[in-house]
């Protein structure tokens, strides 16, 4: 195949922010190319760069051997089809097909012989008349390539042409796209952010990020051998664990071994590791290379998508007391107030990142009006120190209804994982029946109120809890003393299985060597 | 929907008072003879007949028609430039040159003439000349606005992808944003053409007291000679023209859009 475009070193930037940080690239005649990437990755500026409506600030395109950076947009022998497909609403079908063989001042019959063949590769035969404000959103879109299409141009550029129809006409038009590309036989340049409508259509795909292409490659070498961790996260569902080479050809993770081929990675190197869902096998417990709990399960029509749980995450258990406790009432104002004791952690105290305000939402200190409506606390008084012990602290409103509550200043435990660099923490707590009762989101209050945190033991960064364990009922709790278990995320695996599983069976997990992609840490992550 | 409906009770009422009723009592005056008591109307066309075979009110009619087409052909000429440089600048440059465009007229229409008085009697012009910058300078910025809004509103990317197809600026000028503005400049000769067909107040300023416009013959009747029969025979010609000639507009604004 002939090279017909290149790029060199294309740089743009828009008010000081780089959109293209040098970008090469090569496009054949008669391919099928797609620019692939988020939105704000800058595929849409290098095709209206190419187009000839933005000019790069550094780089030449090249373009069948020539340099067009000084052509303007109307002499190069490139259409578009633009996004929202600027049709004429002052024309009919017809006369916005014919619009650039009029600017040529074509005959009338050539151009009527032109339009009607469009017409028909279209499949709008018959439309000619119509207005094209009131054609729908896909005819519009093959009035569209039409017009472009009519004017023979070398290479068609395609800016999102499919966003804005709905699913099954874009699958349609996905079709019809390929179809009129291999019938006409010239350069497609599609932008899109649909990895699907990527892998569908195109002869090569180029991955694009920040600027930057990351990937160019057919749609099976994009799928199967993603060069990063972004590709492969991009292009289909993807499980992607951190793993490290322990020789040339064994990798680790999850603390276990799989000997692989030799992809020239050095002993002790870093790097991602791609399973993709439907290369994992559900098998019995016993016979796997790994075995997990199913945590999920998501019907997609075809298959189930599982998660299912490898390696369960960091936990801390904390005891929960259950009190009943009444509201204090002061007969003076008709005001009612109410507060639980708490406990807190004497770090939080000496690194002095408790406020006031923070102990309101610990002890869950809260007042009424005779009409049962909030009155905020207003003074916070307590003899709180700085080493462990218990004390009082007093809330009081404006009007001086107050309660006193118990504080313990401990030094609590944390649970460090050294292995998987997070530490966790909680604290017991105090809470009434109605509070529980009361609460909306149970697992998100329970975090709140056990003041749960986890951290990233490198870099103290935080870390999610997603899972909060607890076995009572919140509607029919009774006083007493619970356990609750607030965990990290586990290493959970996305499988695509047709089998039927519930959450919470144990299944084993099977995939060889060949399932394993091994992927250099990318340099950048967004 | 029936309370609503009787909310506009004092609209109505208002309509009919200082709009139907004025309409009705000049229609009554063009067609009888002075001198009427309340209760017996003599109906007459001479009026009619005295106004079209006078060459001198013929001349005044066409006078009137003349300049107003004058004036409103100027304004597209003058107005059209502006209209696509202010459309083309950034958004809020537009907003600021709209609000600079508008500025003159919370200004009192006398007083600007009156300006224009001073200013013209430096320049040895004919009358004809000077109602007629006087003119241009009043409506100019009725033109602009609403060719302006008809362009600003047009979506950009059509320029974009008439260049794409192969037209060159001024192409797609000729193809596309002079056809899609097509609609503001017909919006901006009604609101040129009408008042200046029956502008009064320019023409007696800016003109001396020999030049004489259709708007002022009608004051003259009215006012000077109290003749309101007359009178009233030369607005109802007045509102013909005017009516006919929006009708016309609006016909060809409608072709245009077809086209």
């Amino acid at each position: 195949m002939r090279k017909l475009i290149e790029f060199r070193n294309i740089v743009k930037s828009f008010d000081g922010q780089v959109v293209l940080k040098g970008v090469n690239l090569n496009i054949n005649e008669n391919e099928f190319v797609t620019l692939l990437g988020p939105s704000g990755c800058g595929k849409t500026t290098l095709l209206r760069i190419l187009g000839g409506f933005l000019e790069q600030d550094e780089g030449t395109v090249i373009f069948d051997g020539q340099c067009i950076d000084k052509v303007p947009p109307y002499k190069r022998e490139i259409n578009t089809v633009f996004q929202r497909y600027a049709l004429f609403p002052h024309m009919n079908v017809y006369e916005n097909i014919a619009f650039g063989l009029r600017i040529k001042k074509l005959g009338d019959d050539i151009i009527s012989q032109k339009v009607n063949r469009m017409l028909s590769l279209v499949n709008l035969e018959g439309y000619e008349k119509r207005n094209v404000t009131r054609l729908s959103g896909g005819q519009q879109q093959r009035v569209a390539i039409a017009r472009a299409l009519v004017n023979e141009p070398n290479v068609l550029l395609l800016d999102e042409p499919l966003g804005a129809l709905d699913l099954k006409l874009r699958k349609e038009m996905q079709r019809e796209l390929k179809r009129i590309q291999q019938e006409v036989g010239i350069t497609f340049i599609y932008v899109t952010h649909d990895q699907e409508e990527a892998l569908t259509m195109s002869d090569k795909i180029v991955v694009m990020n920040a600027g930057e292409i990351e990937q160019i490659g057919t749609p099976l070498e994009i799928y199967n051998e993603p060069i990063n961790a972004y590709v492969a996260r991009f292009i289909g569902e993807s499980n992607i664990v951190t793993g490290e080479m322990r020789t040339e050809n064994t990798l680790r993770f999850d603390d276990r071994d799989f000997v692989i081929p030799d992809l020239r990675m050095k002993a002790g190197e870093t790097v991602d590791v791609l399973i993709r869902p439907e290369d994992i096998a559900i098998v019995p417990i016993n016979e796997g290379v790994m075995r997990g709990e199913v945590k999920s399960v998501v019907f997609k029509g075809v298959h189930y998508e599982l998660m299912v749980e490898t390696r369960t995450g960091t936990s801390k258990t904390v005891k929960m007391h259950v009190v009943t406790q009444h509201d204090l009432a002061n007969p003076d104002t008709m005001e009612k107030i109410s507060a639980n004791d708490f406990y807190v952690d004497l770090d939080d105290l000496e690194n002095g990142e408790l406020t006031d305000q923070d102990f309101v939402s610990i002890a869950n200190a809260q007042a009424w009006d005779e009409n049962d409506r909030d009155i905020s606390l207003t003074r916070v008084t307590h003899n709180i120190e700085k080493k462990t012990g218990v004390y009082q602290i007093t809330f009081a409103t404006d009007k001086k209804t107050e309660i006193t509550v118990k504080v313990y200043v401990i030094h609590p435990e944390y649970v460090e994982d050294a292995r998987h660099n997070i530490g966790i923490s909680a604290l017991d707590f105090f809470i009434t029946q109605d509070e529980i009762q009361e609460s909306m989101a149970i697992s998100t209050d329970l975090k709140t109120w056990a003041s749960a945190e986890a951290w990233n033991l490198q870099d103290d960064s935080p870390v999610d809890i997603t899972d909060v364990k607890f076995d009572f009922d919140p509607a029919s709790v009774t006083e007493g003393s619970y356990d609750i278990t607030f965990a990290t995320q586990g290493r959970e695996l996305k499988v695509e299985t047709t089998s039927r599983h519930e959450e919470g069976d144990r299944v084993g997990l099977s995939f060889g060597p060949e399932d394993i992609h091994v992927m250099r840490k990318a340099v950048h992550e967004t | 929907m029936k309370s609503f409906f009787r909310m506009s009770y004092p609209y109505l009422l208002w309509m009919a008072i200082f709009i139907v009723a004025p309409m009705v009592m000049i229609l009554l005056y063009a067609f009888t003879r002075s001198g009427n008591s309340m209760l017996t109307f003599q109906f007459t066309l001479e009026h009619f007949a005295n106004f079209f075979t006078d060459p001198t009110f013929m001349r005044v009619l066409w006078t009137s028609l003349r300049i107003a087409f004058l004036t409103t052909v100027f304004c597209i000429l003058i107005g059209y430039p502006a209209a696509l440089f202010i459309a083309n600048l950034p958004e809020r440059r537009q907003t600021m040159m709209v609000l600079l465009l508008t500025l003159p007229m919370w200004i009192n229409m006398l007083l600007k003439t009156y300006a224009w008085r001073g200013i013209l009697m430096n320049f040895d012009l004919e009358s004809e000349i000077k109602v007629f910058i006087g003119m241009v300078y009043d409506f100019l910025p009725y033109m602009i606005i609403q060719i302006h809004t008809s362009i600003a509103k047009m979506d950009r990317e059509l320029l974009t992808a008439a260049q794409d197809l192969g037209a060159n600026r001024w192409k797609s000028f000729t193809k596309v944003t002079l056809p899609l503005s097509v609609p503001g400049i017909i919006s901006g000769i009604t609101l040129v053409f009408l008042p200046a067909v029956s502008s009064f107040v320019i023409p007696k300023l800016l003109g001396g007291g020999d030049y004489v416009l259709i708007g002022n013959l009608i004051e003259i009747y009215f006012l000077t000679a109290g003749d309101w029969n007359f009178g009233s025979a030369i607005s109802l010609i007045m509102a013909v023209i005017i009516i006919v000639s929006m009708w016309a507009t609006k016909k060809l604004d409608r072709s245009a859009q077809e086209d």
